[in-house]
């Protein structure tokens, strides 16, 4: 099975969060729920006008679970809910979660929220249960990203095109003293 | 009940009885009190039961709010009563054995309060019980510290009966037994937040000591609370020895936390790792944690027991009051400090902003709830007393 993990070119977000809406409509989230799977970090205030923004630092970062391969949330969840799928992706039984929301408190990237329709946590799966359950091998906001700055794929086989962008060019993961060994890659 | 009362020796009692009083101010008082904090338990909890987790102010950024601290508050206390219960029938100190049975009582009473919290803070409480012993997360802390309080309150009840029916063998035995599931699962609850890798504030080995610590003090303090109600200050003879002898523990207790307190923030904020460093300033400055875990928690008892060289008794009664407050803080603090800093993913500038605090304040249904369950803990210890004759435990 493949072993699926994410690389953002993030210096070419343009932040138009056509990801965001995507993902909504792909997994049916509603509209105007915030930070729902995945969202477009500002980290710093925009400067400058329409035509002329001060951009010479990077303000916009790609968010997602970083499909953690050492996951805090799975070691906190008291009924052993969490759990690592054969494609390598971090799920949840959701008839096992009892919202004690032990996942949230411990995810360090703030990557789960409560799915108030099912009343479970949820995150970003990959698309799991919809695209690569269909046999689709791209996910909806990669798909959709008009700067084509997401990269998806196995990380398992030498020849996907993120295992061919990871060997040539320098990355780096998110809170790497956190000991999590993330699955997704930014791209200097 | 004849078959009862064969398990466990209950005093005689009426269904009347058990509804009447000595109508005194106090009393009245306590009754109004109790009936007031159950109206609001149950206001709260139709309200959740009506709105789910919207009734509620806890929000993604922070998932656990009021009813976590109510509950560490009532679970805190429960183990803290259990460790004061022991000094007498688990480690045979003679002064304290008049005690055993009464903060055995509580700490029972305590942990079901605590319970009822919880039950309406968990999403689905049902399933939990279900998948705790079907699916457990071994390396969960809060599988651990569920798994084991609920054994704890086994072994309790089961102390409790053998103290009632003064077989101090048997109540030795399942005393020390609860105690040591009890402080097991009282450190991985402090666990809970000292295994948290993302929240660099709590990570450490910091909780799970100073939840024990406090967990005694507590416990001292309800003792009091407790002793002060039932003989409205005109202490018997056995009963004053034991709690000057507590005060003297508290004192030290206090002593001991104070310290550990301080090199907590001194090595917070010097050793200037961000996300406890700058947290830890922030905690300085809060008035929850100055007035209410400083001033109420530590200082007041601990100067009043010290100045009056642990002799004034009724004193100690008020100061313990004020010392409960202290505790409520200390419980909501850890619990709302563990989630303020927001969850930076990166730092991209040299020079970042100081980053804004998550803020959360209780809902009314969260306040109806968490306080209403004082008032399940009152109503439980109120029946515990007309039923179970808690004094005369001097063996
Ligand atoms: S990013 Fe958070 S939710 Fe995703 S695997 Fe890691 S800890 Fe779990
Ligand atoms: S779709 Fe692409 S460019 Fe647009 S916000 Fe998302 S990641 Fe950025």
């Amino acid at each position: 099975m493949a072993n699926y993990g994410m690389a953002f070119d993030y210096k070419l977000c343009i932040n138009c969060h056509a990801c965001e809406v995507a993902c909504k409509e792909e997994n049916g989230i509603d509209l105007g729920a915030k930070n729902h799977r995945l969202w477009i970090q500002e980290e710093t205030k925009v400067s400058g006008d329409f035509w002329n923004l001060d951009r010479d630092k990077v303000e916009f970062m790609q968010m997602q679970c970083q499909e953690c391969q050492d996951a805090p949330c799975m070691a906190a969840c008291p009924n052993g809910a969490i759990y690592r799928d054969n494609n390598g992706i971090v799920r949840l039984h959701k008839d096992l979660c009892d919202l004690t929301r032990a996942c949230m408190s411990a995810c360090p990237y703030n990557a789960r929220y409560v799915d108030e329709k099912n009343h479970v946590t949820d995150k970003c799966i990959f698309c799991a249960d919809t695209r690569l359950a269909r046999g689709e091998t791209t996910t909806a906001c990669q798909i959709t990203c008009p700067a084509k700055l997401r990269y998806f794929g196995n990380l398992d086989d030498p020849e996907s095109e993120i295992s061919k962008v990871l060997s040539s060019r320098k990355h780096f993961t998110l809170k790497p003293e956190k000991k999590t060994k993330p699955k997704l890659f930014y791209l200097e | 009940m004849n078959f009862i009362k064969k398990i466990i020796p209950m005093k005689d009692f009426t269904l009347k009885s058990l509804m009447t009083f000595e109508k005194t101010p106090l009393n009245i008082l306590m009754f109004i009190l109790t009936i007031g904090l159950l109206g609001a338990f149950g206001w709260g909890v139709i309200e959740y039961l009506i709105h789910s987790h919207h009734a509620y102010n806890v929000t993604r950024e922070h998932p656990w709010g009021l009813l976590i601290a109510m509950y560490i508050f009532f679970v805190v206390s429960s183990t803290g009563l259990c460790i004061v219960g022991s000094l007498g029938d688990v480690f045979g100190f003679k002064d304290y054995m008049a005690m055993s049975k009464r903060a055995i009582l509580g700490s029972i009473v305590t942990i079901l309060a605590g319970f009822a919290v919880i039950a309406f803070e968990i999403g689905h409480p049902v399933r939990m019980l279900i998948y705790n012993v079907l699916s457990p997360g071994l390396t969960s802390a809060i599988w651990w510290m569920g798994t084991l309080y609920g054994i704890y309150l086994t072994f309790m009840i089961i102390e409790f009966i053998f103290l009632m029916r003064n077989d101090m063998k048997n109540a030795r035995i399942f005393g020390l037994t609860g105690l040591l599931v009890g402080l097991a699962a009282h450190s991985n609850l402090g666990g809970v937040f000292g295994f948290l890798n993302a929240r660099t504030i709590s990570n450490g080995v910091f909780y799970p000591t100073y939840f024990i610590l406090t967990a005694f003090i507590t416990g001292i303090y309800l003792t009091y609370l407790m002793y002060g109600f039932r003989y409205k200050m005109n202490f018997p003879e056995e009963i004053k020895k034991g709690l000057i002898g507590l005060a003297k523990i508290q004192t030290l207790l206090l002593a001991i936390l104070m310290f550990f307190e301080t090199w907590k923030m001194m090595t917070g904020i010097y050793g200037g790792m961000p996300g406890r460093a700058d947290v830890v300033e922030h905690i300085l400055h809060s008035g929850g944690f100055v007035y209410g875990e400083v001033l109420c928690g530590m200082l007041i008892p601990f100067v009043v027991m010290l100045t009056t060289k642990w002799k004034s008794i009724n004193l100690y009664v008020y100061a313990s009051f004020i010392g409960m407050i202290g505790i409520f803080f200390m419980r909501y603090d850890l619990v709302h400090d563990t989630q303020v800093k927001p969850l930076q993913m990166m730092k991209l500038t040299e020079y970042q902003l100081p980053p804004k605090w998550i803020e959360y304040f209780p809902s009314a249904a969260e306040f109806a709830i968490g306080f209403g369950a004082i008032g399940i803990f009152f109503m439980l210890y109120y029946f515990g007393q007309k039923m179970f004759d808690l004094d005369g435990g001097d063996h």
